[in-house]
């Protein structure tokens, strides 16, 4: 076990400083940062003598206006109502949350058709502690990149006069934790393919379904296809990491500190689950693609 | 040629009318409802097409089948019904069967409804039964009493008048005959003009005629109603769905924000957490409420049955204002201060700059004989005023839990240079990086290979 987790800690290391020497992760973290930017001197350019309106800036009417259609007027104003920081959030983490998601999967199909983890194989470390070792790159830069992201956001709330709010600092944890799930989603999508193309395009499409069946469900859609969404849900739902976030921020919203303790530990669990599911599989079916 | 445009366009007007575009009535079986919705009643009903009808848990609901035409109102988006056309009320009673399957028989009640004045708002009251006739009763006591004293005042004040000629006539004729004219002055000023009765300013909106509806105050859950005829059949097409939802939280407290140049664009500040962001360009006018929380479907198809909301969403629901409140506030280096409730005045602005002003209201001065328009906390926000915190006390001058809330006045853009230079700065980071790699290998410190 110890072993094990030496193996993974050296070819994390080794993965991690591969990506940090590649420009993705910081055209990323940059495209997301600007993003943040927009989102955040857009709020500050619709706050008028009454407050917070949307209508008077071109970006945040077209959220406003899509985000009420699509999920309500209630939904519009909590999400806005500390601030553009929680959605600021949420659009920055996406690009380099997905760069990390799909590029470890797509890593590691690649890998294993190359013959490289059968190698590794070979020495002192074995399938599960690639597993662990593509995990726990993606736990670092997940960290580092919501670090960085909070950092940013902070230093515009201090220059704007605006607060991050007790939202957006519960939302952290539930990011984090999500982002964790969902990675043991992509390593157990890795696992259980043959090849990169096929890990990718499962792991996508597993986002996707999760995805649709949370939006659907928390949409204002007709009846007929909110109760098609909630039976969707009602199966997949224990099975989804953004299930689970949206109970923890649901728990926010309840002031229920427990609530959203629980949820991460959710998904602190989904994602232990995923991870021991993947172990399993590799330790069956081998690491040769 | 003024004329001959003048003729056609007299013309085309009937043509213009016939063109209008007239909506489509159609005639269905409806519930329609007054339904309790936390703080008083709202008027909704449910078409053929609904099938489920949302009630709020806690309080009287007040249902009736009817047949009436109903159309769609595209100015307002929203479905109408055309009842000065046809409104017939179907008498019978209402069977309800809860998810148990437990059945129950309702037949129909008497009740009126009505509005009168309160302290800050309007509070319509329903009335049932004996107590609604009693309501009428004693509406049509006060205005029995009301037209019997003005039927009196009418009588003393054409007295008065006559008696005034009388005297005036008197008086001319004393001064042609050059007489002394002092005691039938001293008598005219002496008479005492009768003062009309004022109407009864009780009912803002009087009881309403007795009217008869299905009494529903349920737990909540879901149950399933129909009519049955007096014949005991079915009415065809009155079943329905019933689904009673409850408040899910209550005692918050939000605030009504006015700004002092938009009075007529009030925001509301409801959840607990929320900041109020504003430029400072104008004082606010906060005026704090009780609110309770809803589901965001639930409650928004208890008061429009048409209405959309978010089945995953909770939203607070103003209750009322909370009465004789105090407001503490707190400004960055200075001592909390405590704000009175005071009553204001909306003046319209004169000039060429149009909009309103809101002015202390001067019950003795300039607004004599008026009502104030608002009664609120005023709190002065300008552009130096970076952030004021500020939570309401009840009478008692105890903190309410939940209402602290915090105003930050902000710029336009917040140091839109230096936030892009850090949004770029992890692209400087991997520019660094790639020429430390590129100087290392051209030092050959990096293999190649």
């Amino acid at each position: 076990m110890k072993r094990r987790l030496r193996a993974a800690l050296v070819i994390a290391r080794r993965q991690a400083f591969e990506t940090a020497l590649a420009p993705g992760l910081y055209v990323t973290l940059a495209l997301g940062l600007l993003l943040g930017f927009f989102l955040v001197s857009g709020f500050a350019a619709s706050v008028d003598s009454a407050g917070f309106n949307p209508t008077l800036n071109p970006l945040y009417d077209m959220l406003g206006r899509s985000l009420a259609g699509a999920f309500g007027s209630a939904f519009v104003g909590k999400l806005f109502a500390e601030g553009p920081f929680l959605f600021a959030l949420v659009v920055s983490f996406l690009p380099v949350f997905l760069f990390l998601s799909i590029s470890s999967v797509f890593r590691f199909g690649q890998e294993k058709t190359a013959g490289a983890v059968e190698l590794l194989a070979y020495g002192p470390a074995d399938g599960t502690s690639y597993i662990v070792a593509s995990f726990l790159k993606d736990v670092a830069f997940t960290a580092a990149s919501l670090a960085l992201i909070t950092a940013f956001l902070g230093a515009a709330a201090a220059l704007g006069n605006l607060v991050l709010g007790p939202l957006f600092l519960a939302s952290l944890p539930v990011l984090f934790a999500l982002a964790l799930a969902v990675f043991a989603y992509g390593i157990l999508c890795s696992v259980l393919s043959t090849n990169a193309s096929s890990a990718l395009a499962t792991f996508l499409g597993i986002l996707l379904v999760f995805l649709l069946v949370l939006a659907g469900s928390l949409s204002m859609a007709s009846a007929s296809v909110r109760t098609v969404a909630s039976v969707a849900a009602a199966v997949l739902q224990w099975i989804s990491p953004f299930f689970y976030a949206s109970l923890c921020l649901k728990a926010v919203q309840g002031a229920s500190a427990g609530g959203v303790l629980g949820g991460i530990g959710l998904l602190l669990v989904l994602a232990v689950a995923l991870l021991a599911a993947a172990h399993l599989a590799i330790s069956r079916r081998g690491v040769r693609a | 040629m003024k004329r001959l445009i003048a003729s056609l366009l007299l013309l085309l007007f009937p043509l213009a009318l016939g063109l209008a575009e007239v909506p489509v009535r159609s005639e269905q079986l409806i519930w329609t409802m007054l339904a309790w919705n936390g703080r008083d009643y709202s008027p909704a009903f449910a078409p053929e097409s609904s099938d489920t009808i949302y009630i709020l848990a806690g309080g009287d609901n007040f249902l009736s089948a009817r047949k009436t035409l109903v159309y769609w109102w595209p100015l307002t988006s929203e479905w109408k019904t055309d009842t000065d056309s046809l409104n017939v009320q179907f008498p019978g009673s209402l069977e309800l069967r809860d998810a148990r399957g437990s059945l129950k028989r309702m037949p129909l009640q008497e009740y009126t409804y009505f509005n009168v004045k309160g302290e800050y708002e309007l509070n319509w009251n329903v009335v049932t039964g004996e107590a609604a006739r009693q309501e009428l009763e004693k509406y049509a006591r006060l205005y029995e009493s009301y037209f019997k004293a003005v039927q009196d005042y009418q009588g003393k004040n054409a007295a008065y008048d006559a008696e005034m000629q009388a005297l005036l006539v008197r008086i001319q004729k004393l001064r042609d005959e050059k007489k002394d004219t002092a005691a039938l002055l001293e008598r005219m000023q002496g008479l005492q003009k009768p003062v009309a009765p004022e109407a009864p300013s009780f009912y803002v909106v009087p009881p309403a005629e007795m009217q008869q509806a299905f009494i529903l105050n349920l737990s909540p859950g879901s149950y399933s109603i129909r009519l049955v005829n007096p014949d005991g059949t079915v009415m065809e097409g009155s079943e329905k769905t019933v689904v009673v939802h409850e408040r899910l939280r209550s005692g918050g407290v939000g605030f009504e924000v006015i700004p002092s140049d938009k009075w007529t664009r009030p925001e509301a500040s409801v959840t607990p957490s929320s900041v109020l962001y504003v430029n400072g360009s104008a004082d606010l006018y906060l005026r704090p409420f009780f609110e309770d929380e809803f589901n965001d479907l639930a409650y928004e198809k208890t008061i429009n049955n048409a209405a959309r909301g978010n089945p995953n969403i909770a939203k607070w629901v103003r209750i009322q204002q909370v009465p004789h409140a105090a407001i503490e506030v707190q400004r960055p280096g200075a001592a909390k201060s405590l704000l009175a409730e005071s009553p204001f005045y909306v003046e319209q602005s004169k000039g060429s700059s149009l909009g309103y002003t809101i002015v202390p209201f001067d019950a003795q001065g300039a607004h004599k004989g008026k009502e104030p328009n608002l009664i609120a906390f005023r709190v002065p926000v300008d552009t130096n005023a970076r952030a004021i915190s500020f939570h309401a006390l009840d009478s008692k001058g105890e903190k309410l839990p939940g209402s602290e809330r915090q105003i930050r006045v902000v710029g336009k853009a917040p140091s839109a240079a230096l936030l892009i230079v850090l949004a770029l700065f992890p692209l400087l980071l991997m520019a660094a990086l790639l020429i430390i790699r590129m100087r290392a290998y051209s030092t050959g410190s990096i293999d190649k290979s």
